[in-house]
């Protein structure tokens, strides 16, 4: 899995690409929270590169989101492809998260 | 002093609720089998109790998807039971027994006697478990002992189809209706790795009948329950949960067995997506050479 950071006021946009799940897990979950210790809670994942998770990679996305939200941030998905989105709506994740057709959309959709 | 060894991971195969659609279960069989890639107990709910049970007695997927097209036919759903029907329409005229099934019971247990006959859960290669629900509490029951027959005709009764069968002195209903794809099972029984294969009922394109609009709310009612279910299991597991889920691009009935090598084709398609990762989660060799993997 390879992780890129990029500021995009207001966001900070985490490109991830190559598989969310047990074994990556805790590498992602150190980024993610390293931006959110740094003051970075408006977070959008951009998960157009990423075609694999399991459920140990989505409670790595939600453990993001309790601690973006609880720091007065959001946690919001972006371009996520067919079978990711397939397991999220199955584990019930497209009923508490934003998600957004593309990067672009989701950084409109924090407040400047 | 040596660090204490890492345990085997222990992987449980559970094959969730679909009728016809759960024979996409011999699929995955097949790509496990070829992969060398062992299961330490499987877990099945309605039709997919009926491919837990097969594999977990060491029938092959041939004999069982042979085993299947022969008794899953119109033959066990054609003969009506008249005498459930008129007490459901007059129940107090012909006593009305707290439950009924508008089809006869006796074909479904002929043809289960073909595969089960008097087999237990004692004559089993790998643990296996099947669930169903009990009617007067409506809690999830997980039965792992006594009669094979016994639970998996437990597991299947389909609501107002085939009558409850009783278990242990209790009455049973179809497991669909308490959890559809019951990963909670293998993971109170002590799994790490679980492969959850399991099945959406798809909604019919039209409703024109009343019956197609019970299926279509039972089929709203069980979906929900599907991912309510799931989404709890998903995060409560210590481990991972592999969610295979068939495309199998078109609606899949209750007897399509016509279907069948689709179906398993399907099976067999969505399991291949998950190997890679399977592969490196068990520690076994990821590049294709495969044949020479360990069977565990």
């Amino acid at each position: 899995m390879d992780i890129v950071v990029e500021q995009r006021a207001p966001a900070t946009v985490v490109r991830i690409s190559g598989s969310v799940d047990g074994l990556t897990a805790d590498t992602l979950m150190a980024t993610l929270q390293q931006q959110i210790d740094a003051g970075n809670t408006r977070l959008i994942a951009d998960l157009s590169g990423v075609s694999y998770t399991s459920s140990a990679g989505l409670r790595a996305l939600l453990a993001t989101v309790k601690q973006a939200r609880s720091a007065g941030g959001d946690f919001r998905l972006a371009g996520v492809l067919p079978p990711v989105h397939k397991v999220l709506e199955m584990s019930g994740f497209t009923t508490i998260l934003k998600l957004y057709p593309d990067v672009d959309g989701a950084v409109a959709s924090y407040p400047a | 002093m040596s660090a204490p060894a890492v345990p085997r991971k222990r992987v449980a195969l559970v094959i969730g609720a679909g009728s016809v659609k759960c024979a996409a279960a011999l699929g995955l069989w097949k790509v496990l089998k070829r992969e060398g890639i062992g299961i330490d107990m499987v877990v099945g709910c309605s039709g997919g109790s009926l491919y837990a049970a097969a594999m977990a007695l060491g029938y092959d997927a041939e004999e069982t998807e042979a085993m299947t097209l022969s008794m899953w036919n119109r033959k066990v759903t054609e003969r009506r039971d008249y005498g459930s029907l008129l007490s459901a329409f007059l129940p107090k005229l012909f006593k009305f027994a707290g439950h009924f099934g508008m089809v006869h019971g006796e074909p479904l247990i002929e043809a289960l006697r073909k595969p089960f006959g008097e087999k237990t859960f004692a004559d089993t290669i790998l643990p296996l478990h099947i669930t169903a629900t009990e009617l007067a509490s409506g809690q999830q029951a997980t039965l792992s002992s006594g009669r094979i027959l016994d639970a998996v005709r437990a597991s299947i009764a389909i609501p107002y189809i085939w009558s409850p069968w009783e278990v242990d002195g209790k009455l049973m209903l179809d497991g669909c209706l308490s959890a559809p794809l019951p990963v909670d099972v293998a993971i109170k029984e002590g799994a790490d790795v679980i492969l959850a294969m399991g099945f959406e009922s798809p909604y019919p394109r039209r409703i024109r009948s009343a019956t197609s609009y019970a299926f279509h709310v039972n089929s709203i009612y069980t979906n929900n329950l599907f991912r309510a279910n799931y989404s709890f299991h998903n995060l409560a597991h210590h481990a991972d949960i592999l969610p295979i889920v068939p495309d199998f691009g078109e609606p899949v009935n209750l007897f399509d067995t016509h279907k069948f090598a689709h179906v398993i084709a399907c099976g067999a398609r969505a399991t291949e997506e998950h190997l890679p990762y399977l592969r490196q989660l068990l520690g076994l060799p990821t590049d294709a050479a495969t044949e020479t993997s360990p069977a565990r």
